[in-house]
């Protein structure tokens, strides 16, 4: 056990419960509103009855869809694909929960008494909550605008896949099914929102100031500096706030008013706002009898929910992951997301990856199997190696999927047997590998001001949300400038003052952020240089920096960079730029190839469990996550990402699941969606690989393991008890059922 | 409707508040009446607040019978030594309620009026034979088995101005008790099935009384006498204690939830009770 | 932070008319409050809306994942499904109450500080009240004990491992600086 060696400043203040999220923030004169919410999965809307909320002492205001609609100068929708989702519902309800009417009041109190004196006059219409049934010809059609319920289509061919059918040997076949399921992060979604001469102010618990910012510009028909938004730190966000989500409410509701707004989530609210793609996953892989990967193909549908936000390219981010980190000479994939009248879908940790790593880690264990090979030896034989080629038809390089899989297989002494298991119950081991892209294209900029005081100053939009980007930009940045981290601090976003990024999330900001923070550094060091140099009289070739100061390279008088400010002057400011190019947006979405991603995300599980067989019930006994992370900036940080991510992951593999029950989600409270405690979770280890190159980039590491604890759970599973479980979660239940079949088929078979 | 709030502090006075109130509700540790004041379930216009009457909160045991004040929260039940020693199982009960911050709250008193299907000590109450004890206006109190309390989901057999006072669990010598606790979902989840199960041997160690309540399958405890009765005056062997699970498998007709279907539940049951029963053996 | 004495809540946040309030005198924090609120009003809302105190917060409303844990004369509650008109005269101690007298972080919060155990944070303040119950009011001595305790506060950022390390750190210094945990926090 090791005490940290973590300089971080905000612990205390963290631990102790100061203030730091925006949940913590008010704004004085603040009106508070709450969310009227569509009681039907799919209606015509023909009214919404303000009156008895109106009559509620406190309330001040009931808005709704017409309010919006009818005021010219608001674009009544937003979405940054495909702008498709009522800031309130107009004509159409498209998803029980769908935000209805706002109830603006003096006081929470006055507010929830109101929410419930709002009637809505509807009548019910066919809805659907599966999306395979969503593209059936007469499935109830969400939007008239897209046909089908299509909410993106991606295909990609590589090879000749009917020769690859004919060489098959074995061809394997299966469908895997991952649910929908909710990110549930501790602190709600919460937005204040303020006008002062025609500029909106907004505070918000987003993961992406800027693309707040965008959004809130467009549905207000301004320019982007007409609306500041700042944030501060997050109480949790696994992609939950990564998109506008509630922010056009509050911003409307504060314009109508002319008085700040303030809009705080309740739980339930919480899973009615964003959530997973449920996916169902066709996967067929022909083999060699000596267990070479020939073939793949992978149909996918994933389910979008009522409302676009991302589905659309993220349908390709899947499309890119989809054939898995294996060699395969060819391969044809298809992908689609489809509407549904259910909880919109969007980002979430391991985001479009997981259910795919759910199906091809689960698959070739079952080709293992059947083949009579190790699983770890077959993955051994067909991994990606550097220089191979993918099936995007670009070739891959500082590929790890190697060095993974052994230490993932070494973490759970694969190859020696289970200590015995109690009477009743079996033991065993799994392991698996996940490939995954970063955000291509994105860009992040980062000013870096040194003050007179010799204070340092990260101007940057990157956000704090438990992840340590504040702790890892700290770090980069002192050691770029060779000085006391204590000197450098990191304010919160604000798009007023801090520059552009594209979102904190995909596990991008150590890489993209910390990249342009180090080139904000050398922008501001070859100022330094230049002052030094005029300040000497000295060429600039002949100076170096050291220890917070600049002097010949050979050694003599050195000037710290204090002095080269005077008193008084403004703070030097340098800075840098991380910039993407490329990735999905510039590929044809129905011949998918070229360069996908900047870099790869790697990662690798290894789990050993306990099944009762009596009960199905599935314990984990202990769980290894592996990452890829180029270059360590805090190894204390590094190690709980990547285990708080098979924390995170071993929740949806054993138990979460969002259930729907006649189009309504009946479980959004976290006595009925249960997420793991610290009994549910065995002793964790985890490892970071990191490069020989010293000055490689760092990974974010986040997201790596992730993807594959599901498969390698399910893959011990069967290891240990025969049950072939191709359902996420793992319950209990499916497993008894599959074990139980199991044994009548052995009996059939006259055993 | 306003609602007011009063801490009486006599049996008397409260059970006079309820008559003269009759949407009041008594409110102990709070953890069921707020939980249904925030979701609206209920709007009652007083609240009766029971932690000024005295009476309510100690823990006794005389000859025939352990007693446990309505007010004594699960935690204490649980920590209770003497409660572990006479009724071990319904101190097993206890420890298993939800978390410790809803145990050191909830009352024995609210969990039984609350009458939560999914909830553990109503079965273990009614394996050993447990008796709540009442008050109600004009000297109408009453002593009600708790096997019969419950009538339904979130119903019992309590009037509107009836206060629970006591829980009385008889003792016997020689008895062994269990509670099996299976859980399906989370370590924080409420029973995918309770088993309770209470055996009074004989001087051989045969079976002189078997009880057996299953909890959380359906809106009320069940208490199998008849899968138990072929085991009276015979050894509880393996084989028998089998026969009596699968015979109380087959009687109940299990409800589907999040937590199990009812083919699911079906199938667990027979197992907790094998279990249940192997831990009253041994 | 809170004044010395009495704190007159009610004009902080003005009554929505209808309600029916009520005036209830509490030990907040050793110090002593006197709070008027709606008689629905839970102790949670109470604490973040009108006292301000920020480690007070509300994930679930149902009592399940322990972000809104205070200690109730010293036994660890779900403010959530605490009424603070029920509550007259109890002390209640939140994560502000376990700093020692001159402010700093009292013992439980330092090992937390020192583990680094901690991610998004929002679940911390919390879990430092379950600590200080489970190790310093009940008393447990048996690791198996206090994470059963424990696992009724919820981390959704998996920061268990580092949890665990904290409470193996507390209860291998039990005797020495433990002892000051009971009495700096919870009195």
């Amino acid at each position: 056990m090791t005490v940290v060696d973590l300089d971080d400043r905000d612990a205390q203040d963290t631990v102790v419960g100061r203030p730091r999220y925006v949940l913590d923030q008010h704004i004085e004169g603040e009106l508070h509103a709450k969310i009227v919410r569509s009681p039907h999965p799919h209606a015509r809307l023909d009214g919404v009855d303000p009156t008895r909320a109106l009559a509620t002492p406190g309330v001040v205001a009931v808005l709704t869809g017409a309010d919006v609609s009818g005021d010219a100068s608001i674009n009544a929708t937003f979405g940054r694909q495909r702008s498709d989702q009522p800031i309130l519902a107009v004509g159409t309800l498209r998803y029980a929960g769908e935000p209805v009417a706002l109830v603006v009041a003096e006081s929470i109190e006055a507010a929830e008494a109101g929410r419930e004196g709002v009637g809505i006059e509807c009548r019910a219409l066919p809805h659907v909550v599966d999306a395979e049934a969503a593209g059936a010809p007469d499935a109830p059609q969400l939007h008239a605008a897209w046909a089908g319920n299509g909410c993106g289509e991606w295909k990609l061919r590589y090879g000749d896949p009917e020769q690859g059918w004919r060489e098959a040997d074995r061809v394997f076949e299966g469908t895997y099914w991952s649910p929908p399921a909710s990110h549930v992060p501790m602190e709600p979604h919460v937005c204040l929102a303020a006008w002062e001469d025609g500029r909106l102010s907004v505070w918000t618990s987003t993961q992406a100031p800027h693309r707040v910012r965008d959004d809130l510009a467009a549905v207000f028909r301004l320019a982007p500096e007409a609306v500041r938004v700042q944030t501060r730190d997050l109480g949790g966000a696994f992609g939950a706030k990564g998109q506008t989500t509630i922010e056009p409410m509050a911003a409307v509701a504060a314009r109508r008013l002319g008085r700040p707004i303030r809009l705080e989530l309740d739980r339930d609210e919480v899973f009615l706002t964003i959530g997973k793609h449920a996916a169902s996953v066709r996967l067929a892989t022909g083999v060699a009898t000596d267990g070479r990967l020939l073939v793949r193909r992978v149909q996918v549908v994933y389910n979008a929910g009522a409302y676009a936000l991302t589905s659309p390219l993220a349908a390709g981010q899947g499309l890119l992951r989809a054939p898995g980190p294996y060699r395969i000479p060819h391969v044809e994939a298809h992908v689609l997301a489809r509407y549904t009248n259910t909880v919109p879908s969007g980002p979430f940790r391991g985001a479009m990856t997981s259910q795919l790593a759910f199906a091809y880690e689960s698959q070739m264990d079952e080709i293992a199997s059947s083949l009579g090979i190790d699983p770890v030896a077959l993955r051994r034989r067909n991994l990606l190696k550097d220089g191979d080629q993918y099936a995007t038809g670009e070739h891959l390089h500082q590929l790890h999927f190697g060095e993974l899989l052994e230490d993932a297989a070494r973490a759970v002494e694969w190859g020696t047997p289970c200590a015995p298991a109690p009477p009743g119950r079996v033991r065993g081991k799994g392991v698996a590998v996940m490939i995954k892209t970063t955000l291509t294209p994105s860009r992040s900029v980062a000013r870096v001001e040194l003050a007179a005081d010799g204070s340092i100053t990260v101007r940057s939009s990157s956000v704090e949300m438990g992840q340590g980007s504040r702790a890892a930009l700290t770090r980069i940045v002192a050691q770029a400038l060779g000085v006391q981290e204590a000197r450098v601090s990191v304010p919160h976003p604000d798009t007023d003052r801090t520059p552009f990024d594209s979102s904190t999330s995909s596990s991008r900001t150590t890489s993209s952020m910390g990249t342009a923070c180090v080139r904000a550094v050398d922008d501001l060091r070859c100022q330094l240089t230049e002052r030094a140099a005029a300040e000497l009289g000295v060429p600039a070739e002949s100076l170096a920096h050291r220890d917070g100061a600049i002097g010949p390279q050979g050694g003599g008088a050195r000037i710290t960079y204090e002095h080269l400010l005077a008193l008084g002057d403004p703070p030097l400011v340098g800075e840098g730029l991380f910039e993407s190019h490329g990735g999905l947006p510039a590929m044809d979405p129905l011949d998918v190839r070229g360069f996908s991603t900047v870099h790869w995300h790697q990662g690798a599980a290894a789990a050993e469990v306990e099944v009762d067989c009596e009960t199905g019930r599935v314990t984990v006994l202990r769980c290894h996550g592996s990452a890829y992370a180029g270059r360590v900036v805090n190894a204390h940080r590094v190690r709980q990402q990547n285990q708080g991510s098979v924390v995170f992951a071993l929740g949806q593999t054993l138990m979460e699941e969002l259930v729907y029950d006649e189009g309504r989600v009946v479980n959004a409270n976290l006595a009925e969606y249960m997420i793991p405690s610290i009994q549910d979770v065995p002793e964790l280890t985890s490892t970071a690989i990191e490069s020989s190159d010293l000055e490689a980039e760092p990974h974010g590491v986040g997201e790596m393991a992730l993807p594959a604890v599901a498969p390698a759970v399910a893959n011990a599973v069967f290891h240990a008890s025969g049950a072939r479980i191709r359902c996420l979660p793992l319950t209990p239940e499916r497993v008894l059922r599959c074990l139980r079949e199991n044994a009548r088929a052995d009996g059939g078979s006259g055993g | 409707m306003p609602l007011r709030y009063v801490e009486p502090s006599s049996v008397l006075e409260t059970c006079a508040l309820l008559r003269s109130n009759r949407d009041a509700r008594l409110i102990a540790g709070g953890t069921a009446v707020v939980l249904m004041l925030r979701q609206r379930l209920i709007d009652p216009s007083l609240l009766i607040g029971l932690r000024r009457v005295p009476g309510l909160d100690s823990i006794t045991a005389a000859s025939q019978w352990l007693s446990i004040g309505a007010a004594v929260t699960l935690q204490q039940v649980a920590d209770s030594d003497r409660v572990r020693a006479l009724a071990p199982s319904l101190a097993a009960a206890c420890q298993e309620v939800g978390n410790v911050r809803v145990r050191n709250r909830a009352t024995l008193g609210g969990n039984l009026a609350e009458a939560d299907y999914a909830s553990d000590p109503p079965a273990v109450l009614a394996s050993l034979g447990a008796v709540v004890c009442t008050a109600a206006p004009e000297g109408g109190g009453r002593r009600i088995p708790v096997s019969d309390l419950i009538t339904d989901y979130y119903t019992t057999q309590l009037t509107s101005d009836e206060v629970v006072l006591r829980v009385e669990v008889p003792l016997i010598d020689g008895r062994r008790s269990a509670y099996v606790k299976y859980r399906s979902r989370s370590s924080e989840d409420r029973p995918c099935v309770g088993v309770a199960a209470s055996l009074v041997p004989d001087p051989q160690g045969w079976v002189a009384s078997l009880e057996v309540v299953v909890g959380a399958v359906t809106s009320t405890p069940q208490r199998m006498t008849t899968a138990t009765e072929g085991v009276v005056g015979a050894r509880l062997d393996e084989a028998r204690a089998g026969a009596v699970a699968a015979a109380v498998a087959a009687a109940i007709h299990p409800i589907a939830d999040g937590r199990g279907s009812a083919w699911y539940r079906t199938q667990v049951i027979e197992v907790m009770v094998r279990r249940a029963l192997a831990m009253v053996v041994a | 932070m809170l004044g010395p004495t009495v704190v007159a809540v009610a004009e902080m946040a003005p009554a929505p008319p209808g309600l029916d309030w009520q005036q209830t005198q509490l030990q907040l924090n050793h110090r002593r409050l006197t709070v008027t609120a709606p008689v629905t009003e839970t102790l949670s809302r109470t604490l973040r809306c009108r006292v301000g105190l920020t480690s007070v917060r509300e994930t679930c409303g149902v009592g399940v994942c322990g972000t809104c844990t205070v200690l109730l004369d010293g036994s660890a509650a779900s403010s959530c499904l605490a009424l603070t008109a029920q509550l007259a005269g109890v002390a209640v101690t939140t994560a502000e109450g376990l700093l020692g007298p001159d402010g700093e972080p009292g013992p439980v919060q330092r090992a937390f500080i020192r583990r680094g155990a901690y991610q998004c944070g929002f679940c911390i303040p919390a879990m430092t009240l379950a600590v200080h119950a489970a190790l310093y009011v009940r008393r447990h001595r048996d690791r198996e004990a206090v994470v059963d305790e424990l696992s009724g506060n919820l981390c959704r950022c998996g920061s268990y491992p580092q949890i665990r390390e904290v409470l193996m750190e507390l209860l291998a210094d039990r005797g020495g600086e433990a002892a000051d945990g009971a009495t700096t926090g919870g009195r």
